[in-house]
């Protein structure tokens, strides 16, 4: 859900609740308003008629009203209270009223207000009974309540639509800074710009989000550095390593334990060697020091190399299918050399006694499948540094350095199972 | 022969120089820019080892120098730096050849006789070993007159050998040789073994003597005796 619907959603409800109350308490207000102003008319209505009791003794005359209606009835002294009520108001319906015809009726009930009270006159006791018309009360305060429930309408649209805009360009800089940070890749050079905006907080968050990325940058680019020096210094003692196998080996007789830990040695070392070339290739790769593009015939490239590990996958009595179309990249050969020749390793390296490699090789793309385990690989790791399926002689760093590679010249590798195959995609 | 190792680490250098010293070998070191310098501008060397990165500068600097005033000294370089560019920057300046280090003794030695060899030739083409007489530009192997037909890979392991006889080479050493360092299975060392055993086969059956001997089950040593 977005701030902004949140936002509007919170305060729609509480608009609506208040509008409520708001409109309950205005409705009350008038009403009580206009009833008192009506209680008024009752009462000098029954001022003069007690006036007119007084001065004329008897009581006054009846005339039809529209909006009032005044009853006499003797009653037992005293037995009155004088009170105000909300009662009904019988509207008696003018002779030529089409409503007579149509409803068959004199007239109808409408709200009303009335005041009981009694007077006496002559020794006679009677209750008095003064209704009056609400209707017209009603009419008012119908009307003023939704001129006030339109204005209330109005401004929360207006509200609304305003903070719809405004709110659209007060976030501005957000998204921004989130277009930003979604572009930001730390192995590229360009960093994340200054925003002008006035708004405090988007500022100190950019402020923040800057600082973050030059610093990941660096940190990133130390840490490159580390493992190339790293690498470079491993050199060094592998060398003096090896050579001092070397001239170990010319000494004297070895018996079979001490030649086969000389071989064990050789091993380790020679591990040792290759892992650390993957380093500090990868470093290489990842600071695009590979940077001559040549044509390359890929088709060509692919058919030389069989050709080098011909003798391993006959060995191993794999069965090599091929396809190939004639392709060509731009890219570095060497580069471009070991991706195919650590797929190639791979394929090779992970397969069973008898299995099948196939190759294929069209203008869309290049796919190696092999045959080995089951199950599919996992796809998250096996693209990541040293993740080796057990028992592997590799150095564990042959896909990552691939993906690097295909990376570097934004090709796309992926992996695929197809069973019984596992598949290496490159796109172009 | 006589070689000049320019390498600043000791114990490497001292590797090189024993592996090197034999009979008919004189080996000279310089373990830093000015020595090596002063060496190169005194006397004239079969082949140089040079080392890139050295104390007091660089070995860029001693190959210019080497060029611009004509020395005919083979050169090979010997580096920490795996970098084509600095490759391509030595065999442009007039290298003769590049060595990444780590490296084995026996490529070395092999890289070192390669040099010497098509310095001191002079247009004939032939390495003679006892019987065995060697086409290097046909790339043809002959026992007294019998042709021995190799295949590349047996013709590769027959030369590595030559220029490393007498010594222990290691399977490493001959997997790297003749596959490279990016193949890295490792069980090409049984195709090692294959290889050896028909090129042997290839030979005796020529007539020529059994010279190549298993060493320890780690390596094999190409000898006379």
């Amino acid at each position: 859900m977005k701030l902004f619907d949140r936002y509007n959603q919170v305060n729609l409800i509480a608009y609506i609740v208040l509008t409520l109350i708001t409109g309950i308490a205005y409705y009350q207000a008038i009403s009580w308003v206009l009833t008192r102003q009506k209680d008024k008319d009752l009462q000098n209505e029954e001022m003069e008629i007690a006036e007119h009791v007084h001065v004329n003794q008897q009581l006054p005359q009846i005339f039809d009203s529209k909006y009032l209606q005044i009853g006499f009835k003797k009653a037992t002294p005293n037995s009155i209270k004088r009170k105000f009520v909300d009662t009904l108001y019988f509207k008696k319906w003018g002779k030529d009223n089409p409503k007579r015809l149509a409803y068959h009726r004199d007239g109808n009930l409408e709200p009303g207000r009335g005041l009981i009270t009694s007077v006496t006159l002559g020794g006679q006791y009677y209750k008095v009974v003064i209704v009056e018309s609400k209707v017209e009360t009603e009419d008012l305060i119908r009307i003023i309540f939704l001129i006030t429930a339109g204005v209330i309408l109005l401004l929360l649209l207006a509200l609304f639509l305003t903070g719809r805009l405004m709110l659209n360009r007060l976030w501005r800089p957000f998204h921004s800074i989130m277009h930003e940070l979604n572009l930001f890749n730390i192995t590229e050079p360009s960093t994340i710009p200054m925003l002008d905006t006035q708004i405090d907080e988007f500022r100190a968050m950019n402020i923040a989000v800057t600082k973050m990325a030059a610093k990941a940058k660096q940190d990133y680019s130390t840490l490159k550095t580390f493992t190339e020096n790293a690498s470079h210094e491993f050199l060094t003692p592998i060398s003096i390593v090896n050579s001092k196998l070397d001239s170990l080996l010319q000494t004297d007789n070895f018996s079979e334990k001490q030649s086969k830990l000389l071989d064990d040695l050789y091993s380790g070392v020679s591990r040792l060697n290759r892992l650390n070339q993957s380093l500090l290739l990868l470093v290489k790769i990842e600071n695009r020091l590979f940077q001559e593009w040549q044509s390359i015939d890929l088709k060509m490239m692919i058919e030389e190399m069989i050709v080098q590990f011909e003798e391993i996958y006959q060995d191993k009595q794999l069965t090599l299918t091929c396809h190939f179309e004639a392709k060509e990249i731009l890219a570095s050969p060497y580069l471009i050399e070991v991706l195919l020749s650590n797929l190639i390793t791979n394929a090779i390296r992970h397969n069973y006694e008898g299995g099948s490699i196939r190759i294929e090789l069209t203008p869309a793309h290049f796919i190696i499948s092999n045959t080995g385990a089951r199950e599919p690989l996992p796809v998250e790791d096996i693209f990541t540094r040293f993740h080796k399926s057990s028992g592997s002689e590799g150095s564990g760093l042959g896909l990552t350095i691939s993906r690097q590679i295909c990376e570097n010249f934004d090709l796309l590798l992926t992996y695929r199972f197809d069973s019984p195959y596992h598949q290496f995609i490159i796109n172009f | 022969m006589k070689i000049l190792i320019v390498e600043d680490e000791q114990a490497l250098r001292e590797s090189i120089e024993d592996y090197f010293s034999e009979a008919g070998n004189v080996c000279e070191i310089a373990g830093n820019y000015a020595d090596a310098l002063t060496k190169i501008n005194l006397y004239r060397y079969d082949c140089i080892l040079l080392d890139i990165t050295l104390p007091g500068g660089s070995g860029i600097n001693l190959l210019k120098n080497l060029k611009e005033n004509n020395h005919p000294d083979g050169v090979l370089i010997i580096s920490a730096k795996n970098s084509l560019d600095d490759k391509l920057e030595g065999l442009d300046l007039g290298a003769d050849d590049y060595l990444v280090k780590p490296f084995h003794l026996s490529e070395l030695k092999s890289r070192v006789t390669a040099i010497i060899r098509r310095k001191s030739f002079n247009g004939s083409n032939l390495l003679k070993f006892n019987e065995i007489s060697i086409d290097l530009l046909g790339k043809q192997v002959k026992v007294g007159r019998q042709i021995v037909k190799l295949t590349p890979k047996e013709y590769g392991l027959l030369l590595y050998f030559i220029a490393n006889k007498d010594k222990v080479v290691s399977k490493n050493a001959i997997a790297e040789h003749l596959w490279g360092d990016r193949i890295d299975i490792a069980d090409n060392f049984k195709f090692i073994y294959s290889h050896i055993k028909n090129t042997r086969k290839k030979l005796m059956e020529a007539g020529c003597k059994d010279y190549i001997q298993a060493a320890y089950g780690t390596g094999y040593k190409f000898s006379e005796e």
